[in-house]
């Protein structure tokens, strides 16, 4: 799906766990999420900690669209 | 360390009042075995009933939906017993003498998720897809305490099995074996004096711990919880590795898979012939991207600071343990070892996808255990042990799996054992 919106003109930034299959997939811009069953909470956290997460991720996912790239780049987040 | 396995040749099982191994034939009091597996709380507290049946091999017979497969085995020398730190006492196992009930097996079925279990066939061609067709199966049909939750009553039932294993294990206790063998691991440096000219050789064992009842234990501990370690390989002939999975049947190693380790049994075959067969190292595959880096670049650790000159690497599952299956490969590669690996594919229905999530060049030696979306066409069976509800909903099957006329059309996914990555099975393109 990545490849295919990318294809038709637009960004893609795939927030994925196992960003090693995202590699080898093709994704250009990638950002590390949680864990498979829970890739953009932690069910560890406390609500307020948890939203806290999830901001950043996305903050993360966003800034990555925005930015210019070479090669695949994994964005830590 | 060294095991002596004695084997104990079952040639027939049948309900009897008394239970006991007599002449090859185990004669089964039910609710003997039922009385064993009921003093445990969390079995009482979980299963609503058990049910015994047996399965034989050619009999027009449907078991599902099956759980685990488990081989009735007893301690008999030594220290410890067996499923240490499940059933038994924690104490190293693997050393000693062990009796087997060879030829049988105890199957858990009745639903627990409902799309994770598999289908077990005791004729026709889904009794070519599964090695446990061939057996002598003591089913448990298991129900479920209403509002007890699934994570509860899936470790219920697991302790059910190998509490009846257990019953069944101790009956071969006083029988002399049909058939005895030596399974023997030398220290580090007794290896390398002993077999200076043969390649040392490990097996990397991956355990499917990806949670959410997709679990595996060692020594009762959840291997998720756990860092890549070693574990002499008769170890796991007694039971020291067990299965928690509710996954796809096809390629799950259910607790008789890890007891009868045909990895381990093969490099045993060749060990002081052809190679040293040095020891097993166990990894997980669990779900955070850190564990999976932390456990593969673990596994690398040890085969070098083992000097191994080759691993062979048997994963557990499909989808996301692919990764974990070449992370290992590739790191355990770049120290300079070589691999080999056993896994499935999940090539589509016609075969033309990619086989693996994922991939890389270092990973150049493969075995497949076969693709597990192919489609096979099992007919009705005369009767069924458990229930059919299910098959619709298994995973491999779709909505109008199950036939009107009782037939079932499936992906091979569906059965027990049909693509294991140990490499038990005997899929061949051949």
């Amino acid at each position: 799906m990545v490849k295919e919106i990318e294809r038709a003109g637009i960004p893609v930034v795939h927030v994925c766990t196992v960003t090693p299959i995202s590699m080898t997939v093709g994704a250009n811009r990638i950002v590390p999420a949680i864990a498979i069953p829970h890739p953009l909470g932690n069910p560890a956290l406390t609500p307020e900690e948890e939203y806290n997460l999830r901001k950043k991720i996305v903050n993360r996912a966003l800034e990555a669209l925005t930015t210019e790239v070479k090669d695949q780049t994994i964005f830590e987040v | 360390m060294k095991l002596e396995l004695g084997f104990i040749e079952i040639k027939d099982i049948q309900f009897s009042n008394e239970s006991k191994v007599e002449n090859g034939t185990l004669f089964v009091n039910a609710d003997d075995v039922k009385a064993f597996v009921y003093e445990d709380d969390d079995v009482k507290a979980c299963v609503k009933s058990v049910c015994f049946d047996i399965a034989k091999p050619g009999e027009s017979v449907r078991i599902t939906p099956v759980k685990d497969v488990i081989e009735p085995r007893v301690k008999v020398e030594g220290p410890g017993g067996e499923f240490p730190g499940v059933i038994a006492k924690v104490d190293t196992v693997g050393s000693g003498k062990t009796h087997v009930l060879r030829g049988m097996a105890v199957v858990t079925a009745g639903p627990i998720v409902g799309f994770q279990e598999g289908i077990i066939d005791m004729t026709g061609p889904g009794a070519e897809y599964t090695p446990f067709s061939k057996l002598l199966n003591l089913v448990m049909v298991c129900t479920q305490v209403e509002g007890v939750h699934q994570h509860e009553y899936e470790h219920a039932v697991r302790i059910a099995g190998l509490r009846a294993a257990t019953f069944i294990g101790e009956l071969g206790r006083n029988v002399t074996p049909d058939e005895t063998k030596e399974f023997e691991t030398l220290g580090i440096r007794e290896g390398l004096e002993k077999y200076p000219n043969l390649p040392r050789v490990g097996y990397v064992h991956m355990l499917q711990s990806q949670g959410l009842l997709h679990d595996t234990y060692v020594y009762g501990v959840d291997a998720k919880r756990t860092l890549t370690t070693i574990i002499y390989p008769t170890e796991t002939m007694d039971g020291a590795i067990i299965s928690g999975n509710c996954v796809s049947a096809c390629d799950k190693n259910t607790t008789y898979h890890h007891q009868n380790n045909p990895v381990v049994a093969d490099l045993f075959e060749q060990h002081g012939k052809t190679l040293n067969y040095v020891c097993n190292i166990i990894t997980n595959e669990n779900v955070y991207l850190a564990d999976k880096q932390r456990s593969s670049d673990w596994s690398a650790k040890l085969c070098r600071l083992l000097d191994l000159d080759g691993v062979i690497v048997s994963q557990e599952g499909f989808g996301n343990p692919d990764t974990d299956l070449i992370m290992n490969t590739k790191k355990i590669e770049q120290v300079g070892v070589k691999t080999t690996i056993i896994t499935d594919e999940y090539a589509g229905q016609d075969g033309k996808s990619q086989s693996l999530a994922d991939a890389d060049p270092l990973a150049d030696a493969v075995v497949t255990g076969g693709n597990a979306n192919m489609v096979i066409e099992l007919p009705k069976l005369d009767k069924v042990i458990g229930t059919l509800d299910y098959v619709d909903k298994i995973a491999g099957g779709h909505a109008g799996s199950l036939r009107p006329d009782g037939s079932i059309e499936a992906e091979l996914q569906v059965i027990t054992g049909a693509t294991n990555e140990m490499g038990f099975n005997c899929l061949s393109a051949r």
